[in-house]
Order: structure tokens, then C-alpha cells, then sequence
């Protein structure tokens, strides 16, 4: 023991594996309320209120949904909201349920939290874990900053004046930007704009003609999108996540083929009939956002603001450039070779989405 | 011009394709499994023992014999699994001495350990220098001292506590304490045929030959003798699989050597430890592997994971990866700048080096320059990369 122990600590450089213990709890205040979701590993939630009942050192999902409610008992013990004034904002928890991070899976327990006003800052005491694991830290995401917690003092975050609509708008534009299958799939649509077929295919004569095609897709990209996006965000309809992207991902597809088939001409129709799917991919990520019940209408209205503006830029972009260089070889290169590879790769989401 | 900008949005679409795979629309999803008996998470299996412990502990929170007990056992953990949560529980465990200003030998001894993982160089070695004052015949604490003098340059004191541990310990491990200030001093040569002397007359502990056998192979790539290097490391490597260290060393000699490929396969499935990964990442981009997009998205996942929780411990690897797969010498340079000011080994000389040599700005490296004309330290990858 003793030697042993000599040797594993003379070494300077250790081997980690794995992130220390983090927490996250994101918030999204609007108004006098405040939704969001706190994420604690699940490792950290056994040394904190034992989820191994059984001591074999696997954590099933059913020794975990029973200890569903000492977590959520040691969460209100252990972590308080207060708005302006100190007053508290009594905090609610939802029904847990489970996330996977880079680092393994974690218990998400959506919270809610109502204060006496409107606060202009927001008063996070964190304390859990601290006492069990001495480089824990509780990483508060609000109002687009992180606040590291590291020990039981409260950290205080200022709210701004951004309305929580100008945050959704932002969330959409950068939905649009970082979400790589709906750039991929209203490229492929665009790309063949510049040309149109006049008994036979040929490049398009003037920008004018160009501009409408690509106006009547894009508008009906967004008319189906939204639609599908409120009647989700409502809860009207809800998809499985899996079958959505899998089908948004087969979407990508669907566009890409018919460049190289020019099977369906109305690309307008695609754009629409597809872009239903994309609205259920839309308010998957809004519903994951914490989306504000009161607030729901101005919410909506700004992730849809932020998607179109996100899509404006795009073809603001592209079309331009499609344009001029329509009559080249490089257009045609990228259109036949663009569309190839991203029919290919969006068929290995497919697959991956559905069986991985 | 527009041909130019047309193929290459076709190539940054196609780029994108694959740097992304995967990536879904939506930020991580939250689901519930269906199964009651699905395993979501695996911790160590409950030792009933450490249990009946932490209960005694929480019943007489001043016994400080099973504080330490318990949080040598969370230390080990941390070492065993690489998982360096169990350094913050060990902390925690130790929570009641953790702030004195002298606390008992053995809360010292831990305290320092977990400071030196932690990188807090400065608060460990205080903490030494203390114990040492208090328990001169502390071994363990005296080849800490110096693993912690050495990383930061302080010469003097390594080789006095090198001197300590030749009186306390073994021949084999007072050799591979001395062996590197030795190497460091220019004196490589010896210094490998005495520390290949120890390791041949010493009884076959594994765990002790293994980090023998790491050290030796270090002198080895000091002395510019490679291939030697890359035996000693094999042999570690076969004598435990799970050597981090080792495999992170030989898988270096390999990527030195222009075995790119090979490299990467050495690493193949041991992606979760971040040294690994690192070389990995470094490897597949030179040998433009299948995997390289994807291992350096997860490389800078991990790194802005780090920066996310205010935690700046793994500026080498950072260094490395920006160095080797960005591409930006300048950035690279400032980080190797910064992790120099931490830790002061060999391989964050060669970091250094190399990225101000890439950068152009050799005038970058006058620490290193410097440094090396003060110890006489003769590496032959540093001249390699200074030439």
C-alpha cells in the first residue's frame, strides 16, 4: 500500500479522463418569471443522495426515477432564487428526466421560479455538492453570461435591458447558423434558381425572374416551418425527436436528389412540404430553451424572426454570387458535385440519427 | 475569381459536411430511457467498508485518521480511473483541516498531492516544505518535493530532496528521482547508464519498473537516441496497458518520427483520457486520417469545457492541439507562454520552442534560451526544433 501509493504520486503529469464534477443551471427570465433547467450529473447525485440502491456500481433508470424525489428534495434545499430587494422567488421543480453531456448522462430537472416583480438582477444561491466534492462548481447560465459558482456565497446576475423577445430573436438566428441541415437543405434548393427550364434548361436571363423564383421558395420554406412550429410549441402536436431529425436529415436528402434529377420542378412545393418537418426541429429547440408560457406568442414571434433573418442572410449571400457565376463551369461543378456530396453525407445522418 | 469563391463554397459545404457530423439541429435532448434496468451511469462499486467509515466520520467529524483514510482512497480513485472528480471529493473529505495554516502531517501530505494535481505548484511546495520541517524522514514527501521543485525550475531543491530520497527509499527510485536533475544538468549520458543500472539490479515490482522505464526512455530522446526511447516505452506499455504516461510518450516518439498512422493507432479507443486524445487528435491530422475531423471537434469540446468552468490546468495539451491541428502558431505561442509561467519540464520547453519557431518569432523563446543556458541542459529534440 504504502509503496504503491509512493510511486502513483511521484508522477507529475496525471492522465484525467474525465471533466471535473460541473453543474449547469440555465435560466431565461422574463417578465416576474423565470423557466430554465439545472442539469447535475448523475455520478454527483449518487455521492450527493445515494441513487445505487443495489451498491453494484451500475445506476439503473429505475434506481434513479426512485430517487427522483430525494433529488428534487435535495435541490430546494440547496439552491434559491431571490429578485430584486433579496426577496425570494419561490422555486418549482418539473418532473426530471435524462441528458446526455460530452462527459456522460445527467439528470435534467426543468425549473421555474415566479418573484414578487420584474427583477433587474437575479440573486443564484447554489450549494450543492460543495460540501461532497470541494471542486464542484455550479455553472449558471443567464441573461448570455456564465457566473462559476464555487462555493455557497450567491452570485448575482445583472438582467439588461434585452427583452427576452431580442433573446429568441438571437436563438433563431443562430439556430439557422449553426444548425447545419437547414443551411444544407435551403442551399440545395437555391442552387438550381439561377437556371430554368424553357422547354430546356438554360441559365436564366435576368435576375428578376431569379429573385421571384428563390422569393416563392423561401416563402414557402418559412409559411410551412412556422405552422409547424406554433402547432408544436403549443403543444398541439409533438413528434419523437429521433423521427424528426432523422426526417429533417432525410429532407436534406429529398432537396439534394432532386438537383441532380430535376424530378420535381416546383421547388416551391418541396420547400414547403419539407419545411413542415423543419418546424418540428424548430420548436423542439425553442421547447429546450425554457420557453415562457405567458410570454409564449412574443417568444414564437421572435425564434421566427431570428430563423428567417438567419435565412435572409443566407440567400442574401448565395444568390449573388449563384447568379453571376451561373453560365461558368464552376456553377455547374458546384452543382452537380455540392449536391452529390451533400445527398451522401445527409444519408449518413439519416442512417445515424435513426440506428446510432 | 467567382470559379474560385464557387469551388470553394463547395469545399467549405463539404468540409462542414464532415466536421459536423451528426451534429444535430437541436442543442442535448432530454429523454427518458424505457427500460427500468437500463444502466445510465457507472460509478465504483460500493465498498462497505469505506461506507461504515464515512458514517463513523459524519458521527465524529474531528477523527482525522479517517478523514485522511478515505481520502487517500478517493486520491488513489482519481489516479486509478483517471477521473479527476475524486481529487475534489479527497479535498472535501479533508474539508475541516483543508484551510488551517498547519494542519496534521498526514492532512499535509494529501493536501499537497491534491495542490500538485490541481497545478497549484506554489501552494504544494509550501505545503512540503512544511512537512518536511515537521517529519524529516518522510520519503513520500520528500520525492513529492521533488517532482514539484523540478516542475518549476527549482533545482536546488529537487536535488536536495532527491538526496533525502536516496537515505529513505529504494536504489531504484532514489536513481529515477535523480537521474532527470542529472539529465537536465547536461549530464544525459550518465545519467542513463546509471538509472539503466538501478532498473537492471532492481527486484521486478511492475509498478515501479513502469515509471522507471518511462523516465529512462525520457534520457533516451534527451540523448537524441529515439529507438532506445521507443523500446523502454514498449516494455512500460507491456508491463501495464493502462500507462497513460507511457502511451502518451511512445505514441510521441512515433509522431517524431513521421508514424503518423501509426501513432493513431497506438491511441485508438483511448480517446476519454484528454493526453491521449490530444495525440490522437495531433496524429489522424498528420496522417489525414478518417478521424481527424471529428477527434479535433471533441479536442475542442474538452478544451472549452475547461475554459467554461474557469479551469486553465490543461494549457500544455491546449498548446499542443493549437500548435499542431489549428494551425496558429501565434496563439499556440501565447499559450505555451502562459503554461511556462506554470510549469517549467522539458516537453513545455519543446512546446515553446517549437510554436515560436512556427510563429517566426524566435525572439519569442528567450525564456527558453535562457533557461537552457542556466541549467546546460542538452535535448536533442530542442536542437532539432531550434535548427
Amino acid at each position: 500500500m504504502k509503496r504503491a501509493l509512493l510511486i502513483v504520486m511521484a508522477l507529475a503529469g496525471p492522465a484525467w479522463a474525465h471533466k471535473p464534477s460541473d453543474a449547469h443551471l440555465a435560466l431565461a427570465v422574463d417578465g416576474d418569471r423565470v423557466t430554465g433547467r439545472l442539469d447535475i450529473a448523475i455520478r454527483d447525485l449518487d455521492a450527493a443522495v445515494g441513487l445505487d440502491a443495489d451498491g453494484d456500481g451500475a445506476i439503473t433508470w429505475g434506481e434513479l426515477q426512485a430517487a427522483a424525489p430525494r433529488i428534487a428534495m435535495y435541490v430546494q434545499d440547496r439552491v434559491a432564487l431571490a429578485g430584486d430587494a433579496d426577496l425570494a422567488c419561490p422555486l418549482a421543480l418539473g418532473d426530471g428526466a435524462l441528458v446526455d453531456l460530452s462527459d456522460g448522462a445527467y439528470w435534467a430537472l426543468p425549473v421555474s421560479a415566479r418573484c414578487a416583480s420584474a427583477p433587474h438582477e437575479l440573486a443564484v444561491a447554489y450549494r450543492l455538492l460543495f460540501d461532497i466534492d470541494a471542486q464542484h462548481r455550479g455553472l449558471v447560465h443567464v441573461a448570455g453570461q456564465t457566473l462559476i459558482v464555487r462555493d455557497a456565497t450567491p452570485v448575482h446576475a445583472a438582467l439588461g435591458a434585452a427583452t427576452s423577445i431580442g433573446s429568441f430573436v438571437r436563438e433563431g438566428i443562430w439556430h439557422i447558423w449553426m444548425g447545419l441541415d437547414h443551411i444544407l437543405f435551403l442551399t440545395c434548393l437555391i442552387l438550381p434558381a439561377v437556371f430554368q427550364r424553357r422547354g430546356k434548361w438554360a441559365a436564366a436571363d435576368s435576375l428578376r425572374d431569379v429573385t421571384r423564383e428563390v422569393f416563392e421558395i423561401v416563402t414557402a420554406f418559412t409559411l410551412a416551418h412556422s405552422i409547424t412550429l406554433v402547432i408544436s410549441a403549443i403543444g398541439l402536436v409533438q413528434l419523437p425527436s429521433r423521427f424528426v431529425e432523422t426526417a429533417i436529415a432525410l429532407s436534406v436528402v429529398a432537396a439534394a436528389v432532386n438537383n441532380l434529377t430535376r424530378s420535381v420542378d416546383a421547388r416551391w412545393a418541396v420547400a414547403f412540404a419539407l419545411g413542415l418537418l423543419h418546424g418540428f426541429g424548430f420548436s423542439a429547440v425553442l421547447i429546450d430553451l425554457g420557453l415562457p408560457s405567458r410570454e409564449l406568442i412574443g417568444a414564437l414571434l421572435g425564434f421566427n424572426l431570428g430563423v428567417e433573418l438567419g435565412q435572409a442572410a443566407i440567400v442574401l449571400v448565395l444568390l449573388p454570387m449563384l447568379y453571376v457565376i451561373r453560365r461558368t463551369l464552376a456553377y455547374q461543378t458546384l452543382l452537380w458535385a455540392g449536391s452529390g456530396t451533400v445527398a451522401l453525407v445527409a444519408a449518413i445522418w439519416s442512417y445515424q440519427r435513426c440506428f446510432i | 475569381m467567382f470559379a474560385l469563391g464557387a469551388i470553394g463554397l463547395a469545399g467549405a459545404l463539404t468540409v462542414a459536411s464532415f466536421v459536423a457530423p451528426n451534429r444535430s439541429a437541436a442543442a442535448a435532448r432530454t429523454y427518458l430511457p424505457s427500460d427500468a434496468r437500463d444502466v445510465v451511469a457507472r460509478v465504483p462499486a460500493r465498498d462497505p467498508r469505506e461506507v461504515a467509515e464515512r458514517a463513523a466520520l459524519a458521527g465524529s467529524p474531528d477523527r482525522v485518521e479517517l478523514a485522511v483514510e478515505l481520502a487517500r482512497a478517493d486520491i488513489q480513485r482519481a489516479r486509478s480511473l483517471s477521473d479527476p472528480r475524486y481529487l475534489g471529493r479527497a479535498q472535501a473529505t479533508l474539508g475541516r483541516w483543508w484551510k488551517l495554516a498547519e494542519p496534521p502531517p498526514d492532512v499535509l501530505l494529501l493536501r499537497a498531492t491534491i495542490e500538485q494535481s490541481l497545478h497549484d505548484f506554489a501552494a504544494a511546495r509550501a505545503d512540503l516544505d512544511l512537512l518536511i520541517s515537521r517529519r524529516p524522514d518522510d520519503a513520500q514527501a520528500h520525492l513529492t518535493r521533488a517532482v514539484v521543485a523540478t516542475v518549476t525550475a527549482d533545482y536546488p531543491a529537487a536535488r536536495a530532496s532527491c538526496a533525502a530520497v536516496a537515505r529513505l527509499a529504494p536504489p531504484l527510485i532514489a536513481a529515477a528521482c535523480q537521474a532527470p536533475l542529472d539529465a537536465l544538468a547536461g549530464h544525459a549520458d550518465d545519467a542513463y547508464h546509471t538509472l539503466a543500472a538501478a532498473l537492471a539490479a532492481a527486484p521486478r515490482d511492475p509498478s515501479l519498473r513502469g515509471w522507471a522505464l518511462s523516465t529512462l526512455a525520457e534520457l533516451a530522446i534527451q540523448r537524441g537516441d529515439e529507438a532506445a526511447a521507443d523500446a523502454h516505452l514498449r516494455e512500460a506499455l507491456a508491463l501495464d496497458p493502462d500507462d497513460a504516461y507511457a502511451r502518451a510518450a511512445l505514441a510521441d516518439v512515433m509522431i517524431e518520427r513521421g508514424d503518423a498512422t501509426e501513432a493513431s493507432a497506438l491511441l485508438a479507443g483511448y480517446e476519454q483520457i484528454d493526453n491521449l486524445l490530444v495525440r490522437r487528435a495531433i496524429a489522424e491530422h498528420r496522417a489525414r486520417g478518417p478521424e481527424a475531423a471529428a477527434l479535433a471537434q471533441r479536442m475542442h469540446e474538452r478544451i472549452a469545457a475547461a475554459a467554461e468552468r474557469g479551469d486553465r490546468v490543461h494549457l500544455r495539451e491546449e498548446a499542443m492541439f493549437v500548435l499542431a491541428v489549428d494551425g496558429d502558431a501565434p496563439r499556440a505561442l501565447a499559450i505555451a507562454r502562459d503554461n511556462w509561467q506554470v510549469q517549467k519540464e522539458l516537453a513545455d520547453a519543446r512546446l515553446f520552442a517549437a510554436a515560436a519557431v512556427a510563429a517566426g518569432e524566435r525572439d519569442g523563446a528567450a525564456p527558453i534560451v535562457e533557461w537552457a543556458a542556466r541549467t546546460g541542459v542538452h535535448d536533442a529534440r530542442l536542437e532539432r526544433i531550434w535548427r
